[in-house]
C-alpha cells in the first residue's frame, strides 16, 4: 500500500517534471528536489581597510536522492544522490556597486558567469538529537569557481522544512587563490584583500519545484 | 609675491570663480552649509576599468529639457545612445550634437521596435507620456518617465499600475531629486529632532521668463507651447514645484491632505490661459503646511526650498543645505566643527556629510556636490537599476524557468537598487501636483481624500 502510494507520488511528480522541463525525464529510482527561490549565499572576507560581505539570493540546482531520502538518511552510503548547483557570479552582491565590479573583474565572470558544484560523496555524519532538526552529512564534492575545479570538503546539514521540501546548509572557509583568483588590491593596491573566505549557504529546495512560488 | 600672497589670491579667484552663485553669497554672509561629501565608493571606480555594463538606451521627446536629458546621458559611460526620437525635424537635428550616432526617428514606435534597446527615456509633454509608457513597457523596455507622469490623474494612473505590472522592466519617474546624494545625506537631519518641531515649509521657484518658445507656424506653435495652453498642461505647479511637493512628501513623511491655490496672468497676457504666478498652501500632517510659489514675472531668489522648526531653520539650495539654529536651541555638538555661512544677519550651519571630522570644514566639501546636477544622479540610477533588474530577472529565470509573475516581483524587490523615485512615489507626487493645479485654476480649496492616491 505504502509503496503504492510513493511510487503514484513518483509518477506525478516525474509527470510534473516531464512537463517543465520540457524533457522526458527518467525519474522511476530517484526523486528529484529542485532549487527553489527564497536561498541565500554569503562570502565573508577581510581586508586592510575593513571586513566585507557579499551576499546572493540565487541558487540553482538540483538535489536527487533515494526515494526513501527522507525517511532514511542514512541511505545516501548505498545510493549517492546526484547534485548539481549553480550561481550566477554577478547575483553576488556587496554593498558598494564598485567592489561588486572589482570582484567579478577578479572571478573573470564573463568568462565563467557561474560557480559550478558536484556532488562526488555524501555520508550521514549525525542524526538529529530529537525532532525536526537537520541531518548533519559529510560531503565531498567539485567546486568550479572561476573556471578552476577544486575538490571541496564540507560538512552540509540538511533539513526537511515541510513535504518534499529540504533545506541545505553550511559552511566553508577557502582560499581566492586556490581557485587561481588574485586578491583583488584596489585603489592602486592601497587596500589589500584577504586570501582567506568563509563561504555559508541556505539552499531551499522541493520535490517539483521547477515552478516558483 | 611669496607663500602667503598666493594663498590669499588663489581664495580670492576662488571666490571670483564662484561668483554669481548664490553659494558666494551664502559664503560673504556667513550661512553654515549642509553639504554631502562625494559618496567614498566613487572614488573606486577609478581602478574599475571601464563600465561595468552599457545599456542601448533611446530618447523620445527633444524639447529644451529633453536635450537636457539628452546631453547629461551622453556624459554618462554606462549610456549607449541608439536612437533619438521625436516629431519635429528641427529638434532632432539641435539633438545630433549630443549624440552623433544615434539613429533620428520621427514615430516612437521604430524606437519600441527595435529590439536591441534596452532603455527608454521620455520627455515628451507630459500629456503624451501615457500611450508611449505604456507600448513602451509593453515592448520590454526599461521606462524614465519624466515628471509629472501624465497631464491627468488616469493617465498617470494607467502608468503607474503598467509599471507594477510589468516587473520585469524598471521604471523610473522624473523625480530627479529622490537619487541626489545631498537630499539623502539630509534625511536623517529633517526626520530627527536636529529642527525641532516642524512649524510650516516654503517653496518658491521665480524666474523672469515666458515659458513661450519661438515656433515658426500656428501648428507647431500649439505642439510646442503646450505648457501655456490648460487644456495640456499641469501649469507651473504641475511642472516645476511638483518637485517641492514631492520633496516635502519625503522630508514631512506623509502625504498632504488638502490644497488651496491662488494664481492668475499678471504679466505675460500673451493668449495664454495658463497662470504666470502662483502660489498653494498644501496640509501635510500634523499640521505643517507648505506653501509654494512660482512666477515667470519676476526672478527674486530664484529657487529654493525652507522647513521651519522649533529649532532651527533648513534651507535646501543649489544642491546644498544650511541650518539656522534658534538661540534657545540645543547643542548638537557637531555644529561646532561645520562650516558657516552668515545670509544677512543669519549664521547658517552647513550640513557637510562627516560634519563632526575637521574634513568636513575643508573649502572642498562643498564644491563637488555643484558639479553634477540631480538630473546625472537620477540617469545614474535610472541606467545601472535598469541593469540591475534585466540582470536580476534573467539570472532568476534562467534558474527558475516557470517561474510566474508575482515570484519575478517577489525576486526583484531583493535586488538593492541605487536610490530613486519609485513608482509611488511618481503616482504620488503627480496627484498631488496635479490637484495643486487644479485648486490654482479654481481658486479654491480641494481636498485630497486618500483614494486618490491608491493604486488598487
Amino acid at each position: 500500500m505504502k509503496t503504492k502510494i510513493v511510487w503514484s507520488k513518483i509518477a506525478r511528480i516525474s509527470a510534473a517534471m516531464a512537463a517543465s522541463v520540457g524533457v522526458l525525464y527518467a525519474a522511476d529510482s530517484m526523486t528529484r528536489f529542485d532549487a527553489q527561490p527564497g536561498s541565500k549565499m554569503k562570502i565573508e572576507g577581510t581586508s586592510t581597510l575593513h571586513d566585507w560581505t557579499v551576499e546572493g539570493g540565487i541558487i540553482g540546482g538540483f538535489f536527487e536522492a533515494d526515494p526513501g531520502f527522507t525517511k532514511d538518511p542514512a541511505i545516501v552510503s548505498k545510493v549517492t544522490p546526484k547534485v548539481e548547483v549553480e550561481i550566477p557570479v554577478r547575483t553576488l552582491k556587496s554593498h558598494a556597486k564598485p567592489m561588486d565590479n572589482v570582484m567579478y573583474e577578479a572571478m573573470k565572470q564573463k568568462e565563467h558567469p557561474k560557480i559550478k558544484f558536484t556532488l562526488k560523496e555524501m555520508k550521514l555524519k549525525g542524526q538529529p538529537a530529537g525532532g525536526n532538526g537537520p541531518f548533519l552529512f559529510d560531503t565531498k564534492g567539485e567546486l568550479t569557481v572561476s573556471g578552476v575545479t577544486r575538490t571541496n570538503v564540507m560538512i552540509v546539514a540538511v533539513q526537511k522544512i515541510a513535504d518534499g521540501q529540504l533545506k541545505f546548509a553550511g559552511t566553508n572557509t577557502m582560499k581566492m587563490t586556490d581557485f587561481g583568483i588574485k586578491p583583488p588590491a584596489p585603489a592602486f593596491g592601497a587596500i589589500k584583500t584577504g586570501d582567506e573566505v568563509k563561504v555559508s549557504f541556505e539552499w531551499m529546495t522541493a520535490v517539483g519545484a521547477a515552478k516558483a512560488q | 609675491m611669496n607663500m602667503s600672497d598666493n594663498i590669499s589670491m588663489d581664495f580670492n579667484r576662488r571666490d571670483f570663480l564662484r561668483g554669481g552663485s548664490f553659494a558666494t553669497l551664502a559664503t560673504l554672509l556667513g550661512g553654515v552649509e549642509l553639504v554631502a561629501q562625494a559618496p567614498k565608493d566613487k572614488d573606486a571606480t577609478t581602478y574599475a576599468t571601464g563600465p561595468a555594463f552599457t545599456m542601448k538606451c533611446a530618447v523620445i521627446g527633444l524639447g529644451s529639457w529633453g536635450r537636457d536629458v539628452l546631453a547629461t546621458l551622453s556624459r554618462l559611460k554606462e549610456a549607449e545612445i541608439v536612437a533619438i526620437c521625436d516629431t519635429y525635424p528641427a529638434s532632432l537635428k539641435r539633438s545630433a550634437a549630443s549624440a552623433p550616432k544615434a539613429r533620428q526617428v520621427a514615430n516612437y514606435k521604430e524606437i519600441l521596435d527595435d529590439k536591441e534597446i534596452q532603455a527608454v527615456i521620455i520627455a515628451t509633454p507630459s500629456h503624451l507620456h501615457k500611450e508611449i509608457v505604456l507600448a513602451a513597457l509593453q515592448a520590454g523596455k526599461h521606462v524614465y518617465c519624466e515628471a509629472p507622469l501624465a497631464a491627468t490623474i488616469d493617465d498617470a494612473k494607467a502608468i503607474a499600475r503598467a509599471a507594477i505590472a510589468n516587473p520585469k522592466v524598471y521604471f523610473q519617474p522624473g523625480l530627479q531629486n529622490r537619487s541626489e546624494p545631498q537630499r539623502h545625506f539630509l534625511l536623517p537631519f529633517m526626520r530627527s529632532n536636529a529642527v525641532g518641531t516642524y512649524l510650516m515649509a516654503r517653496a518658491q521657484w521665480h524666474k523672469k521668463t515666458s515659458w513661450r518658445a519661438a515656433s515658426p507656424n500656428p501648428d507647431r506653435e500649439k505642439e510646442l507651447n503646450w505648457r501655456l495652453n490648460r487644456e495640456t498642461s499641469p501649469g507651473l505647479i504641475g511642472e516645476v514645484n511638483i518637485h517641492h511637493l514631492d520633496g516635502a512628501a519625503w522630508y514631512l513623511r506623509g502625504l498632504p491632505a488638502a490644497v488651496s491655490g491662488f494664481g492668475g496672468i499678471l504679466h505675460w497676457n500673451d493668449g495664454r490661459d495658463v497662470p504666470d504666478t502662483v502660489q498653494a498652501v498644501l496640509e501635510f500632517p500634523r499640521g505643517v503646511n507648505l506653501m509654494v510659489h512660482s512666477t515667470l514675472g519676476n526672478s527674486f531668489d530664484a529657487d529654493y526650498e525652507m522647513y521651519y522648526g522649533t529649532d532651527a531653520a533648513v534651507m535646501v539650495r543649489e544642491g546644498k543645505a544650511w541650518m539656522f539654529k534658534e538661540v534657545d536651541s540645543p547643542l548638537l555638538g557637531w555644529e561646532v566643527y561645520a562650516r558657516k555661512d552668515m545670509f544677512y544677519k543669519e549664521t547658517g550651519i552647513s550640513l557637510v556629510a562627516n560634519a563632526t571630522k575637521l574634513v568636513a570644514i575643508t573649502e572642498k566639501a562643498g564644491e563637488k556636490s555643484l558639479a553634477e546636477t540631480p538630473l546625472r544622479y537620477a540617469l545614474e540610477a535610472f541606467l545601472t537599476n535598469s541593469n540591475e533588474v534585466a540582470t536580476g530577472v534573467e539570472d532568476f529565470l534562467a534558474t527558475f524557468a516557470n517561474s510566474d509573475t508575482n515570484a519575478v516581483r517577489k525576486h526583484v524587490a531583493t535586488l538593492k537598487l541605487q536610490p530613486a523615485a519609485t513608482v509611488k512615489e511618481g503616482f504620488e507626487a503627480t496627484v498631488v501636483a496635479l490637484k495643486a493645479n487644479e485648486a490654482v485654476l479654481k481658486g479654491s480649496k480641494i481636498k485630497l481624500e486618500k483614494e486618490l492616491f491608491s493604486l488598487a
